[in-house]
């Protein structure tokens, strides 16, 4: 499935929104500036994901996971690679002592941002297909880009679609690059883009 | 029993199990944060009961949930989103004091969870989960820091390798310059004194060549006693001998002994001498050293036509000798390490100007010895420069006495030059040394015999009975520890008893403390001049009439 030059624009225009938001609230959260960059969106086969992010990821991979449920359901997921989790993670926290690994605590720092930034998304998606999403309680994983997409295929052969979304959250000067995934079945995919169509609609 | 009951009993179950035995904070609300739950956990580290709280609205219960933003927490659970507080980020979710052992906090260190509650599909209320990470944050911090501490050690030792591999480099540098340095004046002595053999030179030019060998001769002992000085430096072996000095007439003197060079380069020495100048307590050879290197960096440093400012100033209980030249001054990279040995040894200056390049660092480790200080200041290449060297006045704390273990010829003595009567035996493996020694000693009256071995040296010994021995130690076969070992195993009337002078080359304080220990009485450093000479042997003489 490829997006068209519309949906793409209406996407990112959509995320953008929302990472505004976000923004905001990392920004009121840590007391200093948050900004995330404007996202740039794809769609891949999830079975294709390793392949599309492993130059951006290599090794292993910080994930920030969070399965939501309703009309529209799936998985959705912030990944950061492990220099970066340490490095966003320090940037956010201005009091020593700075983290030399992702300790329990620096862990639960990344599942906030990660919590607020994929509640934003989704949140907004919600709002846009004028339906309620549910979710669940965010976990952190630290594993390969292969297995986080193993854990991501599941029997079901409809959720085969991930949008993915890539951004670089810039905190004091420095930026560190991450990537928002959406994996949805054809069938909230398909709902999401015709939304989507009709938001592009009404803008005009 | 019926589905009810059993969802009864487990009802009953789940709230005991919140209410009583939760090893976390659970607080419940409802839709408007009207708290409906609020369990034992809660009530003990709050010390708020729930009788107290039931029914109340939480942000009033707790304002500064408001005044941290943390009210836009529940509102977005209440919009069924769901909300997790980090410690690192907020500290708390609700302020309480620390049960902890450990006193780096005051209060409990939260990290909480936020949940929307849902019935029939709809959000009825909020659960909020708070657990105490205290202890897990003080142990994460302890193990940052230790993680900290041993890539600090890590950075270090590779500092520190860095360092050494650099001190190499300039060691390996250094010792090209003192290749270098050394052969130069060599060129010149081993020159002229071809010539000399030779007998081919006029008188003019025999003249011009001994005073040419004698001046190299005069340059490499100093080269070599900066060397020797640096030695003793590094192995913290130079200690000093106090006594009061005139600073005045130190520099007077040593601006005398400048005079002629500075002269013939028409460069001015320009000397201001604050009047009524205390004496200061110094090592009196060790203080003219430092004024000797400074001028002389500054003649060697200015240009023809240049001038140099020599002033002397009391700064309350300390003085301040500085030194100013118009010379080519210090680029400001430099500047910092002007004072670092070998790194002192600049290849390019050296080459322009000679020397080792050592005083410096000399004059560093000596004015420190005196618990004094040295600075440097330069506007950068070509223009000039300016060290200052300030000292107390009063006295340093004392220094042993002489360096390592002291020895009979640093005893200040009325020393005869005249040796009338006096018969000797001279010991060395090398023919020039003895007849040199030879040559110093018949010059002032002494009766002198030469062995060139141990075995000769003993047999002479016994048959001509010689009123004191000098004796090289390093010797092929058996060496100068041997011969006083043998001597000082004879009775006294076949000569065991024999004032003993070692003339070496072995320099060292090691080397001069080892020779005493084995029966010297006087360690003599080569290079020597005919006068030291004749009063070490002057002071042995002394021991034979004592």
């Amino acid at each position: 499935m490829v997006l068209t030059e519309r949906q793409n624009d209406s996407l990112s225009e959509l995320i953008n929104i929302a990472f505004s938001r976000t923004g905001a609230a990392l920004s009121e959260l840590t007391g200093q500036r948050v900004l995330l960059s404007p996202p740039s969106v794809s769609m891949h086969r999830t079975a294709d994901l390793p392949r599309a992010l492993e130059t951006f990821i290599p090794g292993e991979v910080a994930s920030i996971h969070q399965v939501f449920a309703g009309p529209v359901a799936g998985d959705a997921l912030l990944l950061l690679n492990y220099a970066g989790a340490m490095e966003l993670t320090n940037l956010l926290v201005d009091e020593p002592p700075q983290t030399a690994y992702l300790d329990e605590s620096a862990r639960e720092v990344l599942t906030e941002v990660g919590n607020i930034l994929l509640n934003a998304c989704l949140g907004m998606f919600g709002n846009l297909l004028r339906v309620h999403v549910s979710f669940s309680v965010p976990r952190l994983h630290l594993e390969s880009l292969d297995a986080l997409v193993a854990s991501l295929i599941t029997d079901e052969d409809d959720r085969r679609w991930a949008l993915v979304v890539s951004t670089a959250f810039k905190v004091r000067d420095s930026a560190v690059s991450g990537f928002l995934v959406m994996a949805l079945s054809v069938a909230s995919l398909d709902r999401l883009l015709h939304e989507v169509d009709d938001w592009e609609g009404r803008q005009v | 029993m019926s589905k009810t009951d059993k969802n009864d009993i487990l009802n009953a179950a789940v709230l005991s199990w919140m209410q009583d035995l939760a090893p976390q904070g659970i607080l419940v609300t409802d839709r408007s944060l009207a708290v409906i739950g609020w369990n034992q956990w809660l009530e003990e580290r709050t010390g708020k009961r729930a009788k107290e709280v039931l029914g109340r609205n939480l942000l009033e219960l707790y304002p500064d949930l408001k005044t941290r933003g943390l009210d836009n927490y529940y509102n977005d659970v209440l919009s069924g989103q769901v909300r997790l507080l980090a410690q690192r980020l907020h500290e708390c979710l609700l302020p309480m004091p620390t049960t902890s052992d450990f006193k780096e906090y005051t209060l409990m260190q939260q990290s909480a969870r936020i949940s929307p509650l849902y019935q029939d599909g709809e959000v009825v209320g909020t659960l909020t989960i708070i657990d105490d990470v205290t202890e897990r944050v003080i142990r994460e911090s302890q193990l940052q820091a230790q993680l900290e501490a041993r890539s600090q050690l890590l950075a270090n030792e590779k500092a520190a390798r860095r360092e050494a591999e650099e001190a190499n480099r300039l060691k390996d540098q250094f010792l090209a310059t003192i290749s270098h340095e050394l052969r130069t004046p060599l060129t010149a002595i081993v020159g002229w004194s071809t010539l000399l053999r030779a007998g081919d030179l006029t008188p003019a030019a025999a003249t011009r060549a001994v005073e040419t060998i004698y001046r190299n001769a005069n340059a490499q002992t100093q080269l070599i006693s900066d060397l020797l000085d640096v030695s003793r430096i590094i192995s913290n072996k130079l200690v000093l001998s106090m006594s009061s000095v005139s600073l005045t007439s130190l520099v007077e003197r040593a601006l005398d002994a400048f005079k002629p060079e500075s002269e013939a380069r028409n460069i001015a020495l320009q000397p201001t001498m604050e009047p009524g100048l205390p004496e200061i307590s110094a090592d009196p050879e060790r203080l003219q050293q430092i004024v000797w290197n400074l001028l002389s960096n500054a003649v060697k440093f200015t240009p023809e036509g240049g001038t140099i400012q020599i002033s002397v100033k009391r700064i309350d209980a300390r003085v301040e000798i500085s030194v100013t030249d118009s010379g080519i001054g210090i680029d400001s990279k430099f500047l910092p390490f002007v004072f670092d040995r070998f790194r002192q040894a600049n290849s390019a200056t050296t080459r322009d100007h000679g020397g080792l390049g050592l005083g410096l660092s000399i004059v560093r480790e000596l004015v420190e010895l005196h618990k004094g200080s040295v600075h440097v200041h330069s506007e950068g290449t070509g223009k000039g420069s300016t060290f200052a060297v300030v000292l107390p006045i009063g006295s340093p704390e004392r220094q042993n006495a002489r360096e390592s273990a002291g020895g009979p010829e640093c005893v200040p003595l009325n020393m005869p030059t005249s040796l009338d009567g006096l018969k000797g035996l001279v010991v060395d493996d090398e023919e020039d040394t003895r007849d040199f020694v030879r040559t110093v000693l018949e010059s002032c009256g002494s009766e002198v015999t030469t062995a060139s071995s141990v075995s000769e040296a003993i047999t002479m010994l016994e048959r001509d009975c010689p009123d004191f021995l000098i004796s090289d130690l390093g010797m092929p076969s058996e060496d100068g520890y041997a011969l006083i070992t043998k001597v000082r195993a004879l009775p006294a009337e076949r000569g065991g008893r024999i004032p003993a002078a070692a003339l070496t080359a072995y320099a060292r304080a090691d080397d001069r403390h080892r020779a005493l220990l084995a029966g010297f009485q006087v360690h003599i450093a080569k290079p020597i001049d005919p006068q030291n000479l004749v009063n070490a042997v002057a002071r042995l003489a002394k021991k034979v009439h004592d």
